[in-house]
């Protein structure tokens, strides 16, 4: 079974939510056998997530029956949710009863119902588990194609490098619908951990309840700043052992608040890095070296490699070097898709992902990002790509426009004055991205270069 | 300007609605763009406007308009 979900103690804690519910391995295992009684294998299906039991029980019961989910937030804006629904046809839908009303509900549980939409079968590849979009808010409705031994090898190598074991309790507030969310879910699933399975905001009462019962936090760097502002590093934590992030790059100062409260505290903090493309974590700085090597991604992680390819095309696994980082790993994912016949594809990536990502590497083998190659920009871990903004702009406005920015405020160049109030409230509404991190400027014009690069940077 | 007119602004350009909108019913689970990102914000808008530094305990409490008037009036003396 995914995950090997049956071979765990069945009486063991699998999850509490914010209801103050548990559910146990073998509630899990049961749920399984009663999904699939409505629905058969190498379904599509629409999972909108929220962060409970209702929402897992969707997840671990469609990968355990083969049946395929595309797992998108249950708040995504209504616009992207038509697109991806005309674009991908799903058969089922798994999503909360509040959502369901008008529609033709199959089976109901956990106050989540399946439905079924009237929509064909689509053939898919055989080895495809599980459908992610890129970056969730953007609009774009690229998808990451995930084979079982993705998700699999995912949550073994974090298992491994955590060192997790059925006594964790792993504070998870990362959406379901974000792969690193996912990993989190995975890697405790696999271990027979309990995770404290949360959608509260973090300036909520209830998650800090849940914080001290928890053995582990998980979080963005965003996360660290609400966690950092509630002065979290004077409180009393003693369950709390490791802290870990993943998400983005931290700032140097938040890095060395962390890394020195795990130290002064007999903590652990252990920063990470991944991409969606790779099933989540990629690379991880071990605890120990946190405070030596500030904002290093680190090594890769248990099960995966890391090289780097320099200006001349040359690839070395050790020693000093810069340039494009390039992982390699069974969790590398099967590849894109961007339309329903593209779930037929096989594996496109062959274990071998070029990550976009500028690094160093030290002598010690020490890897640290150091710029980005593709264009986009990762705020409150929200990962907004420029060339999908750029589309929505002009699609909305039928205007030209350029954007840019860096990991904390994206920048949009715009040549109509009236603009400069409606985009920030425009881009918070498609994307969820905080207004107050959109500047807007307005230029004479958008300059570019005779192959369309924009020049006016 | 009056505190109030202080704290009136912060809220409507925090989560981009009107004045007519901070109401009895302005609460964080009625306001869709009311979670973690706008309310530390709002918490440090508050923070700069008032000169005041807010506890922990407090920045929980802040689940609506109504809360985070009376919590400025009763922690930290601020009248509206």
């Amino acid at each position: 079974m995914f995950l090997e979900l049956d071979r765990k103690d069945r009486q063991r804690i699998a999850a509490i939510d914010d209801s103050g519910r548990s559910l146990t391995y073998g509630d899990i295992c049961d749920f399984s056998k009663e999904f699939a009684k409505y629905l058969p294998p190498r379904s599509l299906i629409f999972l909108l997530a929220e962060n409970r039991i209702g929402s897992l029980l969707g997840y671990t019961a469609s990968l355990s029956n083969r049946i395929v989910p595309l797992v998108i937030s249950a708040n995504t804006e209504e616009g992207l949710y038509g697109h991806l629904y005309d674009l991908y046809k799903p058969e089922y839908l798994w999503l909360p009863e509040s959502k369901a009303e008008g529609k033709e509900v199959v089976f109901s549980a956990w106050e989540y119902c399946l439905v079924k939409t009237g929509n064909q079968a689509t053939p898919m590849y055989e080895e495809l588990s599980l459908l992610l979009p890129t970056s969730g808010s953007t609009g774009s409705p690229k998808l990451v194609r995930h084979s079982y031994r993705n998700i699999e090898a995912n949550a073994d190598n974090v298992r491994r490098l955590f060192k997790l074991d059925g006594t964790e309790k792993a504070m998870a507030i990362l959406p379901m619908h974000y792969t690193m969310g996912l990993s989190v879910i995975a890697s405790h699933l696999l271990a027979g951990a309990t995770l404290l399975l949360s959608g509260r905001s973090l300036l909520d009462k209830g998650f800090w309840a849940m914080l001290k019962e928890s053995t582990s936090f998980t979080g963005v760097p965003y996360s660290y700043e609400i966690l950092t502002k509630m002065r979290f590093t004077r409180m009393d934590l003693p369950s709390l052992k490791v802290i870990t992030q993943g998400g983005g790059k931290l700032t140097e100062a938040m890095w060395n608040t962390l890394a020195q409260y795990a130290k002064d505290n007999d903590k652990q903090f252990i920063a990470t890095y991944g991409q969606s493309e790779c099933t989540a974590r990629m690379a991880y700085l071990p605890a120990e070296l946190a405070l030596d090597k500030v904002c290093s991604i680190g090594i890769a992680e248990p099960g995966g490699q890391l090289s780097i390819i320099d200006d001349n095309g040359n690839e070395t696994f050790e020693g000093e070097a810069q340039g494009e980082m390039v992982y390699r790993g069974e969790n590398v994912t099967l590849g894109y898709a961007t339309c329903r016949e593209d779930l037929l594809k096989g594996d496109e990536n062959h274990g071998v992902i070029h990550t976009g990502d500028l690094a160093r590497r030290d002598a010690d083998g020490c890897y640290f990002i150091i710029g980005r190659l593709k264009r986009f920009l990762k705020i409150y871990g929200l990962r907004i790509g420029l060339d999908e903004v750029e589309r929505m702009i002009k699609t909305e406005y039928k205007t030209d426009c350029y954007c840019k920015g860096d990991d904390e405020k994206l920048i949009v160049l715009v040549t109509d004055t009236k603009l400069l109030e409606l985009l920030p409230s425009f881009i918070e509404e498609k994307t969820h991205l905080f207004h107050q991190r959109v500047e807007v400027q307005v230029v004479k014009e958008i300059l570019r270069n005779e192959a369309g690069k924009v020049i006016n940077q | 300007m009056t505190n109030l007119e202080k704290l009136n602004q912060i809220f409507c350009e925090v989560y981009s609605v009107e004045e007519s909108a901070l109401n009895e019913n302005f609460v964080n689970t009625n306001v869709e763009t009311w979670d973690s990102i706008h309310q530390l914000s709002m918490v440090a808008a508050i923070e700069e406007a008032f000169d005041l530094m807010m506890d922990a305990e407090d920045i929980l409490e802040m689940t609506s308009y109504e809360n985070v008037k009376q919590l400025l009036t009763s922690k930290y003396e601020i009248t509206f």
